[in-house]
């Protein structure tokens, strides 16, 4: 059990390849005891640019907000699939659970297709719907043996294939505006559902850092078989593990459908890749074991920042996609910890 | 063992459910040609509307439709044509839209061996001519410069000083035929206007949610904007809710291309100036007709001159002025189309 606790905090502490040598004194040493003193170094060095190259527009309260704003949705993603990859594993059903849930929202929600209004209850509804496809993802993975890459790969297209079929291909137009508050409001000049997001995070780095089914986490994700042998019930936190990320896409569903107004099978496209990228630059290990939900977040929000500063420097956008992947690049070998990767593929 | 075979089952049975569920009736291997259309998706309206414009066409003359998606996947395209020819065993005429131009000649190589009238749309490399394969009746696209061109204008009509200001674009995929024609359309409106200047383009990339995070970050970069310019309608609906939580919806104006409801509901609201609509249903239409023609020997397609080979038909302009009308005929009803005559909407050879 000893060796399996060493793992296990061997794991937690992911970061520390870069040590921030500026007079940080004990928030260095807290950033890199976290983990994310590698992300910290990547985000200001995005700010630093950017800032630099609009002359101090990518630092006005208004810009910020917009970040914020933006980062918000793919950072709930991005903390639904990390968990799954600290598992060792990989979550390629985003985009199918988050049409699926779209749709629904759209069919269900006050709109101008059909006289449907569940209210607040969507929420639960969004919430389960996800949270059912992320279980049955977990069986699969767990019961069936199916490897998470093509198990979650075949039920995204799945989902997909419902949320087409149910949807008929149309757009629904929302008419309900009681969420509308939740993605356009702001507190302190903050935006709710950046809040929301962060509330999240915490919410799950807590977990992760002081709970039995945390420390589980990061030893399946060091070691299965050792984590086995030492008596976690590895199945049951796999299955956890991924019904939680489906909830998670499911809440980010019903922002996006919120904030569009409308509702479309289409508008799960394009969710996947900002997410693992997010995971990835944030410094969660794709061999799992190492990075938490505040690198997840960290993560997203250095890719929206990215994004952003890409648009207010006017870079051209034949070059925007080959400055995305420079930066990219540059930001994991910012940020992974590879000393305590036992091989790199 | 006892895995495999409960694994086995599991899996079987779901196809069985899958398959059941999707099912649209199995057609015989021999009989009545079937109409094939090859797409990209049914997740949106626009490509929707293929479908229900073949099953229109299909019911008009009693023979069955297969509807082929790609989901944006070239090779999935591919070899989903390849399997609906073994299927109807070569009793089949196609209308395909490509997912990328580069796919017409591998597209054109197997139906052409296959001795399988088809007709493409939208995507072609400008060096490929139909004229070079047999079986290929033509192929066929909405003047897109047009379109890119009367939303300009129609744009720049709409700012608060008529002709000028500034304008943002939202591009299609970069990649992408109709996308680059369109922003060509935008590029010569803007040269007839020269009181309007282009801030700022991005690549939206079809994408509604990309649209919208690109038009909050562009309000940051130009506050003082006029209109925003969009390759399609689902982006400029993505740009007109991102105007609405700015405060600017109704005094900044977008465009964009394709004619889906939403964005007739928001010329009439006043949050958009215009858009072309593409007129899928039609599409469909005429290229299951041409092709199925060919088929039955009463489209020479060898006899055809080159010009009504590679042609372009109009769109339809949509705006304040017409866009109940507009409604009323064609999404209200379905317009009754005259296929008798191929080439009544020609307008344009394309070289």
């Amino acid at each position: 059990m000893t060796g399996l606790r060493e793992k296990v905090e061997g794991g937690k502490r992911a970061g520390g390849r870069i040590r921030i040598m500026l007079p940080l004194g004990t928030a260095g040493a807290w950033l890199r005891r976290a983990g994310v003193s590698g992300q910290i170094l990547s985000l200001i060095i995005v700010i630093a640019i950017f800032a630099i190259g609009t002359r101090g527009r990518f630092l006005s309260p208004a810009n910020l907000q917009v970040i914020l704003s933006l980062a918000a949705i793919p950072t709930i993603i991005a903390v639904g699939v990390h968990q799954v990859v600290v598992l060792g594993g990989i979550d390629l059903s985003v985009e199918g659970v988050v049409a699926l849930c779209v749709v629904f929202v759209g069919l269900l929600l006050r709109n101008k297709f059909n006289a449907n209004d569940v209210g607040l209850w969507i929420l639960p509804i969004t919430l389960g719907l996800g949270g059912v496809a992320g279980f049955v993802s977990g069986i699969c993975n767990t019961k069936l043996r199916i490897p998470s890459f093509i198990g979650t790969l075949g039920m995204s297209w799945i989902l997909w294939g419902l949320a087409v079929f149910v949807s008929r291909g149309q757009t629904v137009a929302l008419l309900d505006t009681r969420f509308q508050e939740l993605v356009t409001g702001t507190v302190f000049g903050i935006p709710l559902i950046a809040l929301i997001a962060l509330a999240l995070v915490v919410f799950l780095q807590i977990i992760q850092d002081r709970t039995r089914f945390g420390r589980y986490l990061y030893a399946i994700g060091g070691d299965e078989v050792l984590a086995r042998q030492a008596g976690v019930n590895v199945t049951r936190i796999k299955i956890v593990v991924f019904t939680l990320a489906g909830f998670f896409y499911g809440l980010a569903a019903l922002f996006l459908s919120t904030r569009l107004g409308s509702s479309q099978a289409i508008t799960g496209n394009n969710l996947l890749f900002p997410a693992v990228t997010a995971v990835a630059v944030g410094g969660v290990a794709l061999t799992g074991g190492i990075g938490g939900a505040k690198n997840a977040a960290l993560g997203a929000l250095i890719v929206t920042a990215l994004n952003d500063g890409l648009i207010l420097l006017n870079v051209n956008p034949y070059a925007q996609e080959a400055v995305n992947g420079v930066v990219l690049v540059a930001a994991v070998a910012l940020t992974i910890d590879r000393r305590k990767l036992g091989f790199i593929k | 063992m006892r895995r495999i075979l409960v694994t086995t089952a599991i899996v079987l049975l779901s196809l069985a459910c899958v398959t059941s569920l999707f099912a649209t009736g199995g057609q015989e291997q021999k009989g009545p040609t079937t109409l094939a259309i090859s797409i990209r998706t049914l997740s949106n309206p626009y490509q929707n509307n293929y479908k229900v414009g073949a099953e229109a066409f299909g019911k008009s003359v009693g023979l069955p439709v297969d509807v082929l998606t790609t989901e944006a996947n070239s090779q999935k395209g591919i070899t989903d044509i390849k399997a609906e020819v073994a299927k109807t065993g070569g009793n089949v005429v196609f209308f395909i839209d490509p997912n990328e131009e580069t796919d017409d000649v591998a597209i054109a190589k197997i139906l052409d061996q296959a001795g399988v009238y088809f007709l493409t749309w939208w995507n072609k490399p400008a060096d490929v001519k139909v004229w070079n394969f047999k079986h290929w009746v033509a192929h066929v696209s909405f003047d897109g410069i047009a379109a890119g061109y009367f939303t300009g204008t129609e744009l720049f009509k709409s700012f608060r000083t008529p002709n000028k200001g500034k304008v943002f674009a939202i591009q299609g995929l970069l990649a992408n035929t109709p996308a680059a024609e369109r922003f060509q359309g935008l590029q010569k409106a803007l040269a007839e206007n020269t009181g309007v200047e282009l801030v700022q383009w991005v690549a939206g990339d079809w994408d509604r949610t990309k649209a919208y995070n690109q038009t909050r970050e562009m309000l940051i970069a130009h506050p003082d904007i006029d209109g925003v310019w969009c390759a399609n309608d689902d982006m400029a609906m993505g740009a007109i809710q991102a105007l609405k939580e700015a405060g600017l919806a109704g005094k900044v104006l977008v465009t964009g291309t394709d004619g889906i409801p939403e964005l007739f509901d928001a010329i009439k609201a006043g949050t958009a100036a215009a858009t072309v609509m593409n007129d899928a249903k039609y599409q469909t239409g005429l290229g299951l007709a041409m092709s199925l023609a060919a088929k039955q020997g009463k489209l020479d397609v060898a006899a055809q001159p080159q010009k009504y080979r590679q042609f372009e038909i109009p769109a339809v302009n949509v705006n304040k002025a017409n866009v109940d009308q507009i409604v009323h005929d064609y999404l209200d009803s379905t317009p009754n189309y005259d296929f008798s005559n191929f080439f009544a909407k020609w307008s344009v050879a394309i070289p």
